[in-house]
């Protein structure tokens, strides 16, 4: 089978990172993975080396709570982007969810085109497949 | 001058003035105004004082409409009316619109004037007492805040990573795989015990008193030094530490090692892993009752824009190692508490040095 997706995982926490990789690559041992302990650096790599080769789009699971660029700010700095770049990418929201973080913050990072859902940390496997569902019912148009 | 209270008196006749100051200038500074704008300006110029008299009889405004003005644009003082004139109606007025806090009856007597003047001033005091507790607990509201926040990232986030992990090894059959992850949750773990730690330090430091004793660097230092030889060795960083101390210093030990101990775990944990050039020196210099301590490294540094903010809770500049950012915070409240100093000299990617000054107390 051709390779569906690629994947950029960015999360601060080394231990999440790994995790989310060998979850992605039980699902699936084609797919090819990124993981990010910062979020700057992945939006460096996104902005000069767009998808340009692979025409496969490209799934960024993304943590909010991180120090130095928070998930919020990579979005943002995000949509500022070119939209030839943006087109090959959809942001999945993956983070602990708790009545501290209020409500408010995360409904509108809705509002950005690029997030197309979220999921609750910790990542299980039924979580994944239901991910994936859900990414293949919607593809990116 | 100072210890005295400071008093404003209000009257449209100068006598009244020169009699009350001359009965009262050795228990007060007193100030007067034979006008209402003079007593404005004289308000405007001195915000210290405490008690306000006027006389309720003068040309233009009265004295319930003086205070009825300055109620609003100087609420601290307090306000005592002093009126020869009794009729209920004033009197009315002077409590609801004037607010003020005593009446004395013209002529007064010394005694009276004493009396109302020391009431006003506990009154004053409890006010201000009031006031300082509100900013203290507005402080602690939004610590608590941060705490909440932090509670979210730094306890559920290591804990949610350690669960999935948990999930994941239902999946994995690879022992090296395994291993790998049980170095990574191992790794949470430890972080978490740190924070928990760290929040120890840090309430141990809002809630404890001063325990002064004699404070001998070369102990402190050596003691510190088993800890982190360890650490030096492990990480091939070279780790000096020089001591001059000829006189006595008294410190509190606890926090003066929170100090220590925090800026040299950070000497450590900061340093450029590529580096074949790594070293952690302190210095401790006491001199004339001020020990200076240098805890210089040469570490990744602190971005410019960041250093104003790295005393922060929780404030954390990099991603690159596990923080809690606690630590700064917790060295500058330990700071606070021996009345000492901290300044940060940092260049990116060739290091920082921390001088951190603190009196003998």
């Amino acid at each position: 089978m051709d390779i569906e997706f690629s994947f950029i995982v960015i999360d601060d926490s080394e231990l999440d990172c790994f995790v989310t990789q060998k979850f992605l690559e039980l699902s699936d041992k084609n797919l090819v993975i990124k993981t990010f302990q910062n979020a700057q650096h992945a939006l460096e790599v996104i902005h000069e080396n767009p998808n340009r080769n692979s025409l496969v789009p490209t799934i960024i699971l993304l943590d909010l709570q991180m120090p130095f660029m928070s998930g919020f700010k990579f979005v943002e700095e995000f949509e500022k982007l070119s939209p030839e770049i943006k087109e090959n990418y959809m942001i999945i929201i993956l983070t602990i969810l708790s009545p501290v973080s209020s409500p408010g913050d995360i409904y509108r990072i809705f509002n950005y085109g690029a997030v197309k859902s979220i999921v609750e940390k910790p990542l299980t496997k039924e979580k994944l497949l239901s991910l994936l569902n859900h990414v293949r019912l919607n593809p990116l148009t | 001058m100072s210890g005295k209270i400071k008093i404003l008196y209000l009257d449209d006749e100068p006598e009244n003035l020169i009699g009350f100051k001359a009965s009262l200038r050795l228990n007060y500074q007193i100030l007067t105004a034979v006008n209402v704008p003079q007593a404005i300006i004289c308000l405007n110029d001195h915000p210290e004082i405490k008690v306000v008299f006027c006389d309720q009889r003068m040309p233009g405004k009265t004295g319930v409409d003086f205070f009825e003005e300055i109620r609003v644009s100087h609420p601290l003082p307090v306000r005592i009316l002093l009126t020869a004139y009794t009729d209920v109606e004033s009197i009315i007025d002077a409590i609801n619109k004037g607010n003020i806090f005593r009446f004395v009856k013209k002529p007064w007597i010394e005694a009276d004037i004493i009396w109302a003047v020391d009431e006003a001033n506990k009154f004053y005091l409890a006010n201000s007492m009031l006031s300082v507790k509100n900013d203290e607990l507005q402080k602690a509201y939004n610590e608590l805040n941060k705490f909440a926040y932090s509670v979210s990232h730094d306890i559920r986030g290591p804990l949610s990573g350690i669960l999935g992990a948990i999930n994941l090894a239902r999946e994995i059959d690879d022992i090296e795989e395994m291993k790998e992850m049980l170095f990574l949750m191992e790794k949470s773990v430890k972080k978490l015990d740190t924070y928990v730690l760290s929040m120890h330090d840090y309430y141990s430091l809002q809630r404890g008193e001063l325990k002064i004793t004699e404070i001998d660097f070369n102990k402190v230092t050596d003691e510190l030094k088993t800890i982190f030889i360890v650490n030096a060795k492990i990480n091939n960083v070279a780790f000096n530490v020089n001591v001059k101390q000829d006189e006595i210093f008294r410190s509190d030990y606890a926090p003066l090692r929170l100090i220590l101990n925090n800026l040299l775990s950070n000497a450590f944990k900061y340093q450029d892993r590529n580096s074949n050039n790594k070293s952690v020196e302190v210095v401790v210099e006491v001199h004339n009752s001020v020990a200076t301590i240098y805890v210089k490294d040469t570490g990744i540094g602190i971005l410019g824009s960041h250093v104003s903010e790295i005393f922060n809770l929780f404030y954390r500049s990099n991603s690159l190692e596990v923080g809690s950012g606690f630590g700064l915070y917790n060295v500058k409240g330990a700071l606070l508490k021996l009345n000492g100093e901290i300044e940060v000299q940092s260049i990116l990617h060739q290091g920082t040095t921390f001088k951190v000054t603190i009196p003998s107390i």
